[in-house]
């Protein structure tokens, strides 16, 4: 069985693979480095087989020149994005978030003797990155964290997802990032199951909410960082402005926005100053 | 602190230079009149250098056509004399970067790694701005950092007290090693590339590299500085703190914008994806050069 799906999958030569990566590069933000080749070949594979076309040249073909492609577009992003969340998701940036933002933006309070901060969680799905952000803070903070004022607003549109989110329930697999003293500190264990602890889930304020809402986003004022990974792929470009302008509005002067880690604002917005990190990008307002 | 670790570096006598075969090419190909078959009888003087050379013209950095470059004339013809100098410059300085004992391998290939990158990241952006530097964009990233291999060579344990201290301070590893030892690898860098004879472009590259506006070589220096910078934030850093930047806010950056290039059409995000795995062609570079050769090269 495996072996006749192998063979039904045609190999992406390199041209094609580099028509493909920039094709979706330019329609999405998404950039498939070289070494990420196999991955999309294996994704795309499956968009062939539903399109019922033999090779990937006539995929790219299709995509570029077919009046219909708007909608195998959509499909397509929904193949490359993971869909997938996990705690400590792509590391170098909550490392960033950890060892360069958080200091910087305390220090800031501090000094304003506002022992407050707000962030916001867009797109929280199962809930796992709010509650990274949080032991993330309290691990930054330590006994310290109770002289501040601190919430995590978390927010997503499916109801679905909200729900797993509160019960805060998570399997062995979603942990597999977490270092074992972060695993052993802040998650009680049940069998296979892991419940994050009572102390960072206050921190986290779950909530539904539809991007498209433009007066409730509106709302969401005063953060200091947005984490809003892998969410963008889903508008189509003047929604994603729209989007991206009104994020710049909601984060304070000094606040940073979190996108996802191989995404790109470069046709975006133009507001934000890029900032590298170490292995990651984060974008500051000034 | 006093000056003396920069005395004692310029009083070493028996300072690691590089290959006869190296400095000579480098006059040669300043000559007006020099010929293929001058330069590659030079470089078959030092014939473990000549297989390397064409092992380099046959791997996938450089190899165009399906036709095999088994001779060094026809290395020259095909990749040109830039080209050419600089896979002798590459091979001759990974080779004086090796490790001389234990104690400094990690930081000498996390140094010799860090080389590697910034020449490759520096070609890169130069493809992108156009600055056609004939080859100058790799062999300055490359050359960048002589100043640490001396201090990491002959001073080792307060080089890598200077490492640390940049990392528990958040400083510069220059301000550290300003502080440690009395001076900084920009400093000595400069001080070997004019002992040394090379160009003078990479005197200017290693005094400057830092702060390009000093530079006379202000493009040159300008690019090696952001591939240098683009390089550390790639994890190929080379021992001490890796800051957070912004690129456009960088002296290298408003430079070279000043100087002409299309600095503000560049995809930053993007090149930084680009080179996500720079590593892995860093790895293969390496040991495309490092690795011994089967056989000594064929005459021809």
């Amino acid at each position: 069985m495996a072996d006749y799906l192998a063979s039904a999958t045609p190999m992406m030569s390199d041209e094609t693979f580099w028509l493909l990566r920039d094709f979706i590069y330019e329609h999405s933000g998404i950039y498939f480095a070289d070494n990420k080749k196999s991955q999309l070949e294996n994704r795309l594979g499956l968009r062939l087989r539903a399109n019922n076309l033999p090779d990937f040249d006539k995929y790219y073909y299709m995509l570029k020149y077919d009046p219909q492609a708007g909608r195998e577009l959509r499909a397509l992003f929904d193949s490359v994005t993971t869909n997938e969340t996990s705690f400590f998701r792509s590391p170098p940036q909550i490392q960033a978030f950890q060892e360069k933002v958080l200091p910087e933006i305390m220090q800031r309070h501090q000094e304003k003797a506002e022992l407050c901060l707000r962030l916001w969680s867009a797109g929280c799905s199962t809930g796992d990155e709010p509650y990274t952000m949080g032991i993330v803070i309290k691990e930054v903070l330590g006994e310290r964290l109770k002289d501040w004022d601190i919430k995590i607003f978390a927010s997503d549109i499916s109801e679905k997802a909200l729900k797993s989110a509160r019960t805060a329930m998570y399997n062995e697999y979603t942990l597999r990032s977490v270092p074992p003293e972060i695993k052993r500190k802040y998650f009680t264990q049940n069998g296979t199951q892991y419940t994050v602890n009572e102390e960072i889930r206050m921190l986290v304020d779950l909530q539904y909410l539809n991007f498209n809402d433009a007066k409730r986003v509106k709302l969401m004022k005063g953060f200091d960082v947005i984490f809003c990974r892998n969410v963008l792929i889903y508008f189509d470009d003047e929604a994603k402005k729209r989007f991206v302008a009104q994020l710049y509005d909601n984060l304070n002067p000094g606040g940073y926005l979190f996108i996802g880690h191989s995404e790109s604002l470069h046709n975006i917005s133009r507001a934000f100053k890029l900032v590298h990190f170490p292995g990651a990008l984060g974008y500051k307002k000034e | 602190m006093e000056r003396s670790v920069f005395e004692t570096i310029r009083n070493i006598q028996d300072i690691p230079t590089l290959p006869s075969v190296a400095m000579e090419m480098m006059t040669l190909a300043k000559a007006p009149d020099v010929s293929i078959k001058d330069l590659s009888e030079c470089i078959y003087k030092d014939p473990p250098l000549a297989a390397k050379v064409l092992r380099m013209a046959n791997s996938t950095f450089y190899r165009r056509g399906p036709q095999e470059i088994d001779t060094l004339h026809r290395a020259i013809l095909m990749m040109g004399l830039n080209e050419v100098i600089n896979i002798i410059t590459s091979v001759s300085v990974l080779t004086l970067l090796s490790p001389t004992d234990e104690k400094g391998e990690s930081l000498r290939e996390a140094f010799r790694s860090h080389c590697v990158a910034t020449g490759l990241i520096a070609r890169r952006i130069d493809k992108k701005i156009g600055m056609r530097t004939q080859g100058r964009d790799f062999v300055g990233g490359l050359l960048h950092d002589i100043g640490k291999i001396i201090l990491d060579e002959y001073f080792h344990d307060r080089f890598v007290e200077a490492c640390d201290l940049s990392i528990r301070k958040n400083c510069t590893v220059y301000e550290a090693e300003m502080e440690v030892l009395g001076t900084t690898h920009m400093e000595v860098g400069d001080f070997l590339a004019r002992k040394w004879g090379l160009p003078p472009y990479l005197a200017d590259v290693n005094l400057h590299h830092h702060h390009p506006g000093k530079a006379q070589f202000k493009d040159i220096t300008s690019l090696i500085s952001v591939a240098d910078l683009l390089a550390k934030a790639r994890d190929l850093s080379c021992g001490g703190h890796v800051p957070a930047f912004v690129l456009k806010d960088q002296e290298a950056w408003g430079n070279l914008k000043k100087l002409g290039y299309p600095m503000d059409s560049l995809d930053v995000e993007r090149i930084t994806f680009e080179i996500e795995d720079i590593g892995d062609e860093v790895k293969a570079y390496i040991s495309t050069v490092a690795d011994e050769p089967a056989g000594e090269a064929a005459h021809g």
